[in-house]
């Protein structure tokens, strides 16, 4: 029996890869992409396009071919796209595919990756959301709205087939060494928009505990949706000061059509329904992967941020981003 | 970050070598034309084209106006907040001014609080008034001042505050939490003091003719909240706060377009523009009464209507009748 791992090529993908294999034997792991994977990671690998009308049926042989009881989907865009429909195709109907795949090969655990952002981010929510929390994206975020799409169809599937186990990792904005999205790209320049009169708690999750999390959903074949994020949030001000930004404060209703503008021109990394995720919270709560997955983060936004500025900003920069002896208290701990 | 390059830039100029002067000039000019490159790269445009018009002036410099920019927005930044955004650093920093508030604006007494526990949960329940939330504030000192375990009070703040810009990142860094039933059991849970205003906005909203009239106690959501965590109710009682921004009329018709539930018209405000945001100086009374302990109902009382309501009418009835007792007595709105 062996694990199959959709988007083999993807930054979580080619660094799980070779954890995989080293603990299932590199016979034991499937790399499914458009691409080979690395040479580092001698694991068998198929060649499937998800957007592939029939990339289901392919997706079928290949499960069936090779004996995949677990199924890991990583393959998802880490930033906004401008060409939509080629998102919607990899994301949502992509996902259906794996999923009707899956099930139909009589997999037993799907690993699905999401985002904390699929619930939204919104002023009136609790201050830690939980799995049974609505999820409601952003209106204007095509981005988030296709993981909402692949979550509903993960739902779908684990109601139809009680026999497949779905775990669905809900996981903070990856923040640390080697991690190149929109939001890292964003948050290179020196000068940073921030909304003016706001300053959310954010989470920023270090790609350790990432696939930290993914192990521990693997251990655990239960099913569900589960919160993966860092120790602590942190104010979005207080992370641009620790990176020593300079501000540029907007009004709400400028920076909501300054970034449609900007992403319209092509210059933008997100168009304006990004811009909620940086004016109100959406702090996710870990304390589900705790109790049910046994996952316990163990670097704080704090130390992911340090951890990026190291790697960005190599040398004696980087000794000014070493993490502080830092007195916090932690909520549900 | 950047400042580093300049640093570097300066000190082979101040040890110009005389001799060879043309090559040195054009050394000079290969470091800026990279360095500009390397900051485009690495900090964008925006910065490239500061850098590029601010070079050469020596103290008024783009870089340094940044750095001077950055310095006053995060001034009042600690980098260590608690899991709410809580920054005790900066609450430590505005303190005075509510210090002052409490000793010599309205010289407020508390009486009674020793019934506030000294450890574990706790639910402060007060009425509400004054259009703006420095009762709360006052709680929250009397609590830290005259409470012989000097214990922090969290503040359950209404959404009108909670969501509005700039105060509610201000309220958020002083341990306010915005008021909602999943807020307020994770912090009784954590064995946090909670403070809240079961009246909500119609408690600050309240025209200056029903002062000291408790209005309708929400849906009894406090009591729910301590039903669930076990957590004891101690009723409050705050006296003063409702004259220090008598509220004659609202203004709604412009409060509703701007978003606010409601505008309030006082004798200062709008009249007397920012000054009409001053208190007035009344004497403030704050006080507690005997905690009732809901823990005997269970948690599975909170889904008991008529029993989360009798306990609600309780809590409400104790207010009134403190406020009634200390109305009673009061001689002087200004001196008590």
């Amino acid at each position: 029996m062996r694990l199959a791992l959709t988007g083999a090529g993807s930054f979580l993908g080619s660094r799980l890869l070779p954890r995989l294999a080293e603990a299932r034997g590199a016979d034991g792991v499937v790399a499914i992409d458009v691409g080979p994977p690395p040479a580092a990671a001698p694991v068998r690998f198929r060649r499937v396009d998800l957007t592939e009308p029939a990339s289901d049926q392919r997706l079928l042989d290949a499960f069936r071919d090779e004996e995949v009881d677990t199924v890991v989907h990583l393959a998802f865009f880490t930033s906004p796209r401008k060409d939509a429909t080629y998102a919607h195709e990899l994301e949502s109907i992509g996902s259906l595919n794996v999923f009707a795949a899956a099930a139909a090969a009589g997999v037993r655990h799907v690993v699905l990756r999401s985002w904390t952002a699929v619930y939204g981010a919104r002023g009136e929510n609790p201050n830690y959301l939980t799995e049974d929390m609505p999820l409601r994206p952003a209106a204007g975020l095509a981005w988030m709205r296709e993981k909402l799409e692949a979550e509903q169809h993960a739902a779908a599937f684990a109601r139809r087939y009680p026999d497949m186990a779905v775990t669905v990792l809900r996981m903070a904005a990856l923040f640390g060494p080697g991690v190149r999205t929109f939001y890292t790209r964003i948050f290179d320049r020196r000068v940073l928009p921030v909304v003016m009169g706001y300053d959310p708690l954010v989470q920023l999750l270090h790609p350790e505990d990432a696939l930290g999390a993914l192990e521990a959903a693997l251990a655990r074949p239960e099913g569900g949706a589960f919160n993966v994020v860092p120790r602590w949030p942190i104010p979005l001000l207080s992370a641009l000061h620790l990176a020593e930004k300079v501000p540029l404060p907007v009004a709400h209703p400028v920076a909501y059509a300054g970034a449609d503008l900007l992403w319209a021109a092509g210059v933008g990394q997100a168009p304006g329904g990004f811009v909620d995720y940086v004016r109100f919270p959406f702090v996710a709560d870990g304390a589900k992967a705790r109790r049910a997955l046994g996952f316990t983060a163990r670097h704080s936004s704090r130390d992911a941020l340090c951890a990026y500025l190291a790697y960005r900003h190599p040398g004696p920069a980087g000794d000014r981003a070493e993490p502080a002896a830092v007195q916090t208290i932690e909520a549900g701990a | 970050m950047s400042g580093r390059g300049k640093v570097v830039r300066m000190r082979p100029r101040a040890a110009e070598a005389r001799p060879d002067a043309s090559a040195h000039e054009a050394e000079r000019l290969r470091r800026r034309v990279l360095e500009l490159e390397d900051s485009l790269r690495r900090q964008g445009p925006l910065f490239a084209l500061a850098r590029l018009l601010g070079a050469g002036k020596r103290g008024l410099s783009w870089e340094n106006l940044a750095r001077l920019w950055s310095a006053m927005y995060f001034s009042w930044h600690s980098e260590e907040t608690d899991a709410f955004g809580y920054d005790r650093k900066f609450t430590e920093a505005v303190m005075p001014i509510f210090e002052f508030l409490y000793t010599v604006w309205w010289r407020v007494e508390a009486a009674g609080v020793e019934a506030v526990p000294a450890s574990g949960p706790g639910l402060i329940v007060a009425n509400h008034s004054g259009v703006l939330p420095y009762d709360g504030l006052m709680i929250r000192l009397a609590v830290r001042h005259e409470h012989p375990a000097r214990r922090e009070t969290r503040l359950l703040a209404l959404d009108m505050f909670a969501l509005l810009p700039f105060l509610a990142p201000l309220l958020q860094r002083t341990g306010a939490v915005r008021a909602s039933q999943e807020n307020g059991e994770r912090l009784l849970r954590e064995g946090e003091l909670v403070g809240v205003f079961p009246e909500g906005v119609k408690g600050v909203g309240k025209p200056f003719k029903h002062r000291y009239q408790l209005a309708r106690f929400g849906r009894g959501g406090f009591v729910r909240l301590a039903l669930r965590t076990g957590a004891p109710l101690v009723p409050c009682a705050v006296v003063g706060a409702e004259e220090i921004h008598p509220n004659l009329a609202t203004a709604n018709w412009i409060g509703r377009p701007l978003g606010l539930p409601y505008l309030p018209v006082t004798p200062t405000f709008p009249a007397l523009g920012p000054l009409g945001f001053v208190p007035l100086p009344t004497k403030w009374t704050i006080d507690f009464a005997e905690p009732v302990d809901v823990a005997g109902y269970g948690p599975e009382g909170a889904d008991d209507p008529i029993l989360v309501n009798r306990l609600s009418e309780q809590v409400r009835g104790t207010i009134q009748r403190m406020l009634d007792g200390r109305l009673a007595r009061r001689r002087s709105i200004w001196f008590g």
